[in-house]
This record gives structure tokens, C-alpha cells and sequence, in this order.
């Protein structure tokens, strides 16, 4: 390992670091935002509002984080939609993890016990009242062992952000080997960088998910 | 949409070494993964440790970096990887971290009163195995397996980046000689969702038999 | 003469293929409580559910205060769902406690209370808190206020889901088995409460397998079976000196299992 290049570097490579998690936070904000919207549009009674939907979350899952970054960047200004590569990355990271979001809330939703829900219907309470103050609660707790999962797949998949160019943590790396043929140094501080990050954040998922079985058995 | 029949054949070709490749990860993969798991489960502590410790690293580590690492890493150790081993490689050694938790998964899986109950009727180690524990927990793990499969597939565009004319590769190269990136990317898309809609099929249809067989 | 609290009038309702709910007759007076007894799958809860309309019937009238629920009637004589803002107000008057309490976990028990004050009642958060903690109180609660469900044993969860009911000052209560999932030693707590809401006068309409609690509450019993009311009477009359086989057969197995 050669510090006096990583110091050297270090600037950049915090840019980057700074540029990573600024592109995993918000692109998985919008999934979850997206990811809700599409769950509950899925509930709606239109059957081609549920078919579209279908599709979207079939279309997203069933094809590479990769391809749809390239469709959104390359194929954009084709249609007239010319993103920075950032904005691109964010945007794709955002589309591409709803779809799982929208699963999981999906799940979550059904799993609801179906008398917390009459109780609420018993007293009066508008459906969305119930929604706010019953189910989207409860479901949130559901779902939040597979959100964090989510949340870490995710985190991986930044990295894929800098085949398109965004000068997040692993394209700062890749600028840095080649400027100074140090490839192995950054690949390998990339390896124990997001090892680090999927463990942490993986121990802060096993403590929510004890959480929320505790919450969630008690019930029942 | 203006792609023309040239390059839906490349595409088509394409589409064959995608699915060779995650073939080749999945069955490398299902080896480490099989190794793994029973290291995690009936190994000594030492190995259960090892194992515990593979199934991090290789969860941990994104792909993407995995597969700089072994190409651009191991040269210069001595070690020339061609692309395609490097690709191989760096999918089996990903998939197998993924397959052992599953398999681990599908093993606990198995009520344990099974065990028990075999246990009580005197069967030996191996007959528990044999007869009780792996049919069943093989049948677990079908789904998990094919979705495992898709996540692979979709993987697999990563090893684009080592050079390998896969669909995303060929799907780039298609871009750039045409100018025409939006169909060439989207075409190509259309390939991955079309293999992943079938795998995904033969999977239902697979854990319909599979119920129906538990029954 | 005053309408009855609630009327049933020839209800009929099928699941698929099978009839649950074949024609049912049944009238609750103001302050009356009637206990629906039967075997299990007789169509009892079904029948409960349809009075706040959880569960839709079919076929012939469901009345509150003489109001149609869940349905509205056209000029021609056909009928369609009533708009669901209507059936929501209609709601408000009918409390409903339910066999495994359905309390929401993420909320505190004076919570549990409160929401629907705040949400339907439109009273303030405080104002919602204080009638609350009130009711609590009347279930004899008042301590386990800021208890989270899971920390409450079955019998005090399902005093507060009797306190959730109650604080909306319903004109009738309906409870659907209210003991059964409870141990045997925490049933004595919830009835207490229920024969206590008896004596104030509340109207009450309560599917229960709780046959000394029925006899010395109930002004009625009505006993189904197969989706029909087959005996209505003073519990006297029902539980001694009825002539209806089915009845007697079921008071006997009764007997026999709590027989030791």
C-alpha cells in the first residue's frame, strides 16, 4: 500500500466517498417515495392502472441496474431528456430500487392482520385515516428488516453509477490507478470500503429486525 | 424502433453468452456455495468461522469491484486472467457466497423434529442426510435458486467492463456504430427481461411442482 | 311504539355456494342485551358482522334506529351501497369488540383510545386524552394507560378495546365472542366490565360461548344454527324448557364438556 498516494489523492477520494453516499441516500429516498406511490397504486380498482404498474415493476426487476442507467444517460437525449450523469445515476438509482421498494410495501400491506383494519372501520375511521394512522404504520415496521436489505444492495449497486461517469468513490479510485498505476492499492481500499459499509449497515439491520419481530409477534 | 436484423443477431448471440455465463456462475457458485454452507453447519468452529467469513467478504464486496480486483490485480502478482475467466471467476465466487446462505437457509428450513424423528426411528448420520435432510431441503431451496439465477443474469452485464461480448457489451458497441443509443440499449434490455420473464416462469412452475410434491 | 335499536329482517347471505345466514329474524330493544348462542359455523359472528355491515348481506334489511345500513333504496325498489361517508357515521353509533381484541400495536392504550376521538369525534389531541383516560379508568385501566398492547395481558387488551368502543359514546354495542381467546382466569375481568355496561342500560348484542354469563345478563337468548334463528326467548325459557332438539343437544354437549 502506498499512503503517500492515497494522501495525495485523499481530497478526491473523499469527494467521491461524499458523492457516493449523497447518490445512495437520495436515490433510495426517491425508491421509497416511488416504491409507497407504486403499492398503493396498486391497490387501486382501475385493472389498467394495475396492469401498467406491473409492468413497471416487472420491467425494472427483470432487466440490469447497468442497461437502464445506460437507457436513461445514453438513450435520454434521444428523446430529448439529455441528464448529467449525476442527476442520470440519482434518477436511475431511484427507479431502479422502487420497484423492490414497491414490493416490499406491497407485501407488507397484505400482511396487515385484516381485524386491526375492521377495528378502525368499526369506530367510523376514514380510508385515509386508516391508512395514515393503522396500516401504513404497521406496515412500515413489516417492512423495514427487507428495506434495509434493500438499503444494501443498493449501496452496491453505486458503484455501478461510475461506468456512466459520476465522480462518486470507485471512479475517483479508477481516476487515481490510472494516473498512477496503482491499481491494486484503490481496488482493494474499494473492497474493504464497502465491506465495511454493508457490514455496518447489515448489524444495524439485524438489530431493527429484532425490533420489529418483537413488535410484531406480541400481536398477533 | 430502428435496430436493424444485423444487430439483433449479434444481440442474439449475445444473449447466448449471458446465459453461458451465469450458467457457468451458477453451477462454480452452487459448488463454493454447497462447500460453505456445510462448512458453516457441520464443520469445527475454525471452519464454520472461515465459512461465516467467505459469505461476508463476498456479499460485501460489490461485483463490479470484485471483477476489477481479480482482472487488473492478479496480473500483477504474475497471475495473466484472460476476461472470460476473470468474468466466471468473479460471478461464481459472488454467487457461491449468495447460494451458501440460501442452502443454509433451506436447511434450516427443515423442521427439526425431523430430525428428530429419524433420530428416534434410529437412522444413521448419513442415512438422515441421504434420505431425510437434503431431498427436502434441495426442494427449499428451487425458488431461491432461480431467483438467484435472475440476479445473476442481471449481473452478468457487469463483466461488460472486462471486455466480454455479453448483451450489454454488444448492446454498447451497437450504440456507438449506429448513434443510436436508445434503441441499442434498449433492444438489449429487452434481451435480459425477456431471458428473466422465462426463468421466472420455469421458477413458478417449478415451486407449484414442488408444493404439490411437499404434499 | 318506539323502533327497535336493532332490526333484522329476513337477512340472507352466502359465501360461494354456501349459505351462511338463511332468513334471520331478530329484533334488540333499547337497553336490551340479547346473546346469539350456537354451535360453531351456525352463522353467529356472520350475523354480528352484518349489523355494522363488516360483512354484507345478500338479502333482506338491516336497521338501526329504523336506518337502512349499508344499503340505499331507489324509487324503483332495487337497491345500491350506501355512500361509504354515510356508512361511516352510521358506524360511529355501533361499537364493536372483537374475539382477539384488535388493538393496534403501535399505539399506547390511551392512544388506542384516542385516535378514533381524534380522527372521527374531531376532538383535540387533549381533549381526546383526558375522555380517554377517563375510559380507561371506568375499565378499571387507569394505570396501564401508557402500556403498548404487547405488555397487557389478553383480559386488560380486550377492556381497552371495550374502552376504544365505548369512548365514542355508541348507542349500541356489539361483541363478537369476546372471551374466547382469552385464558380461562382473565375471562372473570371482561364480563365484569360487560355486566356492568348491561346495568347502565347500554343495548347490547353479544355472540358468546359464555352460557352462566348469558343466562344471568342476557334479557334474551337467541340460539342459530345453520344460518337460522331457531329459538328466542328469556334464558329461561331457552336454557330449561326448550322443546328444540337442536338446542337441547347443544345446551347437553355443553354440560358434558364442563362436567368434572
Amino acid at each position: 500500500m502506498s499512503w503517500d498516494v492515497l494522501l495525495h489523492y485523499a481530497p478526491a477520494l473523499i469527494r467521491g466517498f461524499g458523492v457516493t453516499i449523497a447518490c445512495w441516500a437520495s436515490g433510495c429516498a426517491l425508491g421509497l417515495v416511488l416504491g409507497f406511490a407504486v403499492a398503493l397504486g396498486a391497490e387501486a380498482p382501475s385493472r389498467a392502472l394495475r396492469a401498467v404498474l406491473r409492468v413497471y415493476v416487472e420491467v425494472l426487476r427483470g432487466t440490469p441496474f447497468l442497461m437502464q442507467l445506460f437507457i436513461l444517460y445514453a438513450g435520454g437525449p434521444s428523446l430529448g431528456l439529455r441528464l448529467s450523469a449525476t442527476t442520470a445515476g440519482v434518477l436511475g438509482l431511484g427507479l431502479y430500487s422502487s420497484a423492490y421498494f414497491s414490493e416490499i410495501f406491497r407485501g407488507a400491506f397484505a400482511a396487515v392482520p385484516r381485524g386491526l383494519i375492521e377495528a378502525a372501520m368499526s369506530v367510523g375511521m376514514a380510508p385515509f385515516d386508516i391508512l395514515a394512522r393503522v396500516r401504513a404504520p404497521i406496515a412500515f415496521v413489516a417492512a423495514s428488516p427487507p428495506i434495509v436489505n434493500t438499503l444494501i444492495v443498493m449501496s452496491k449497486e453505486t458503484v455501478v453509477l461510475s461506468i456512466i461517469t459520476v465522480p462518486e468513490l470507485m471512479y475517483e479510485m479508477q481516476t487515481m490507478a490510472a494516473e498512477t498505476f496503482t491499481a491494486f492499492d484503490a481496488i482493494f481500499a474499494m473492497a474493504v470500503f464497502y465491506w465495511c459499509l454493508v457490514e455496518v449497515v447489515s448489524r444495524i439491520g439485524r438489530r431493527v429486525e429484532k425490533r420489529a419481530a418483537a413488535f410484531l409477534v406480541s400481536h398477533a | 424502433m430502428l435496430v436493424s436484423a444485423h444487430s439483433l443477431g449479434y444481440l442474439a448471440q449475445a444473449a447466448g453468452v449471458t446465459v453461458a455465463l451465469s450458467l457457468a456462475g451458477i453451477a462454480f457458485g452452487f459448488v463454493i456455495g454447497t462447500l460453505v454452507c456445510v462448512a458453516r453447519v457441520s464443520g469445527g468452529p475454525a471452519l464454520a468461522r472461515l465459512g461465516g467469513a467467505y459469505v461476508s467478504v463476498f456479499r460485501g464486496v460489490p461485483l463490479l469491484v470484485l471483477l476489477l480486483f481479480i482482472y487488473y490485480f492478479l496480473p500483477i502478482v504474475g497471475l495473466d486472467v484472460p476476461a472470460l475467466v476473470a468474468a466466471i471467476g468473479g460471478l461464481s465466487l459472488s454467487s457461491g457466497a449468495y447460494q451458501a446462505e440460501i442452502l443454509r437457509g433451506a436447511l434450516n428450513g427443515v423442521p427439526r423434529g425431523q430430525t428428530e424423528a429419524a433420530t428416534a426411528l434410529g437412522y444413521s448420520n448419513l442415512d438422515l442426510w441421504r434420505r431425510i435432510l437434503l431431498p427436502q431441503a434441495l426442494r427449499i431451496s428451487i425458488p431461491p435458486m432461480i431467483n438467484e439465477f435472475i440476479l445473476l443474469i442481471k449481473a452478468s452485464s457487469l463483466v461488460s467492463v472486462v471486455g466480454i461480448a455479453e448483451i450489454t457489451r454488444v448492446s454498447m458497441n451497437i450504440a456507438s456504430m449506429t448513434y443510436r443509443p436508445l434503441e441499442a440499449y434498449v433492444a438489449g434490455g429487452l434481451f435480459y427481461l425477456a431471458i428473466n420473464l422465462t426463468l421466472a416462469g420455469l421458477g413458478g412452475l417449478a415451486e407449484r411442482r414442488a408444493l404439490a410434491g411437499a404434499r | 311504539m318506539t323502533k327497535p335499536m336493532i332490526e333484522v329482517r329476513a337477512v340472507g347471505k352466502s359465501f360461494g355456494a354456501h349459505q351462511v345466514l338463511r332468513g334471520v329474524d331478530l329484533d334488540v330493544a333499547k337497553s336490551e342485551v340479547v346473546c346469539l348462542i350456537g354451535p360453531s359455523g351456525s352463522g353467529k359472528s356472520t350475523l354480528l358482522r352484518c349489523v355494522n355491515f363488516l360483512e354484507s348481506y345478500d338479502e333482506g334489511e338491516v336497521r338501526i334506529e329504523g336506518e337502512l345500513i349499508g344499503y340505499e333504496l331507489d324509487k324503483e325498489g332495487g337497491r345500491r351501497p350506501m355512500p361509504a361517508a354515510r356508512l361511516r357515521a352510521m358506524r360511529r353509533e355501533i361499537g364493536m369488540v372483537f374475539q382477539h381484541f384488535n388493538l393496534w400495536p403501535h399505539m399506547t392504550a390511551l392512544a388506542n383510545v384516542a385516535e378514533p376521538l381524534i380522527r372521527v369525534r374531531g376532538l383535540t389531541r387533549a381533549e381526546a386524552n383526558d375522555k380517554a383516560a377517563d375510559m380507561l379508568g371506568r375499565v378499571g385501566l387507569a394505570d396501564k394507560a401508557f402500556a403498548h398492547p404487547q405488555r397487557l395481558s389478553g383480559g386488560q387488551q380486550q377492556r381497552v378495546a371495550i374502552a376504544r368502543a365505548l369512548a365514542m359514546q355508541p348507542r349500541v354495542m356489539l361483541f363478537d365472542e369476546p372471551t374466547s381467546a382469552l385464558d380461562p382466569e382473565l375471562v372473570g375481568e371482561v364480563l365484569e366490565v360487560m355486566r356492568a355496561l348491561a346495568a347502565e342500560g347500554m343495548t347490547m348484542l353479544i355472540v358468546t360461548h359464555e352460557m352462566g354469563f348469558a343466562a344471568h345478563v342476557a334479557n334474551r337468548i337467541a340460539f342459530i344454527d345453520q344460518g337460522r334463528i331457531v329459538e328466542d326467548g328469556p334464558p329461561k325459557h331457552v336454557f330449561h324448557h326448550s322443546r328444540e332438539p337442536r338446542v337441547r343437544q347443544f345446551l347437553q354437549t355443553y354440560h358434558d364438556r364442563n362436567a368434572f
